[in-house]
């Protein structure tokens, strides 16, 4: 069963410091192009939900055809957004989570400039496993 | 992520940073070395509030975000709570710890051999060396208020040892 699936981490500042498709169908350029612009559409929906709600895992917030966006806001009002087709809630969730600690691990690195864009490779393949895992 | 530290050696350690800033690189510029106190402080704030909201739902307000760091993140850090937070409810906090831990094993050296005017030098040098190592801890509360969205300007007062108060401004 093959998925879409496009991730992407915004700061605080509204700069996207990382970009991923995470989905097991093979990359189309131009859906890859769809995929960012739905999701930077969305940032003003977050911007709006993320302060009624005190809770993290903010689920589907906006769809587009048959493309639903859902997103994980953290403390420091990073978000975590993602792009699918599928309805696994739980699985997303989950997802999150171990992205959300996988993250701060990525802060607690003293050289690491909060809000410059993530360029380990090692993060972003285990971003990739995580995602085969719960997606 | 539970892993121990040795209490001693983070001692040591703040106590060097503050004696190799003060001394050796910014020797005759505290202004400059506390600057840099405050914004290694400040970046260490930055990822412990980080780090430390990781299982808990996010704030809804100041008032909360402040009790946050009143509560659990001063009971992570120097295994107790604040014990008296007061607000004039318009952006000013006052975070007052009895007993702050990085200062109890800092002596108040009153030696009343010489004449009073000597004593009054005295007292002044240690009030100095002493709110050098306050700008840590202020960098660090201002790092976590800053990562939790809220930009403020944090300063100590040591009028009464081993009691410690965090003056917490928000700017509006």
């Amino acid at each position: 069963m093959t998925t879409t699936a496009c991730f992407i981490i915004v700061s605080r500042n509204d700069i996207p410091i990382y970009e991923a498709e995470v989905g097991s169908s093979a990359k189309r350029e131009d859906a890859a192009q769809l995929h960012q612009f739905v999701l930077h559409a969305a940032l003003d929906v977050v911007q709006d939900l993320a302060w009624t709600t005190s809770v993290m895992f903010l689920k589907a917030i906006d769809r587009f055809n048959d493309l639903v966006v859902s997103v994980y806001v953290t403390a420091g009002h990073t978000r975590f957004m993602l792009l699918h087709d599928s309805r696994n809630d739980d699985g997303i969730k989950s997802f999150f989570q171990e992205v959300h600690e996988l993250y701060i691990k990525i802060l607690l690195n003293p050289l690491y400039l909060p809000g410059s864009r993530i360029t380990s490779s090692h993060f972003d393949t285990k971003v990739r496993a995580i995602a085969r895992k719960y997606l | 992520m539970g892993r121990e530290v040795s209490e001693s050696c983070i001692d040591s350690l703040l106590t060097e940073m503050v004696s190799t800033y003060c001394n050796r690189f910014y020797a005759n510029k505290p202004e400059l070395a506390a600057r840099r106190i405050e914004a290694i402080g400040y970046q260490v704030g930055h990822q412990l509030s980080e780090r430390y909201t990781l299982e808990r739902p996010r704030f809804s307000d100041h008032l909360e975000a402040i009790k946050f760091i009143c509560k659990d993140f001063w009971s992570v850090l120097f295994k107790k709570q604040i014990d008296n937070l007061k607000t004039n409810h318009r952006g000013t906090f006052v975070l007052q710890d009895n007993r702050f831990r990085w200062l109890t094993r800092m002596s108040i050296d009153l030696s009343p051999k010489n004449g009073a005017s000597e004593e009054a030098s005295i007292m002044a040098d240690n009030k100095g060396v002493q709110s050098m190592h306050l700008y840590f801890p202020c960098g660090i509360i201002r790092g976590a208020l800053s990562n939790l969205g809220i930009p403020c300007a944090v300063s100590a007062d040591i009028s009464n040892l081993p009691a410690c108060s965090f003056v917490v401004r928000i700017k509006a």
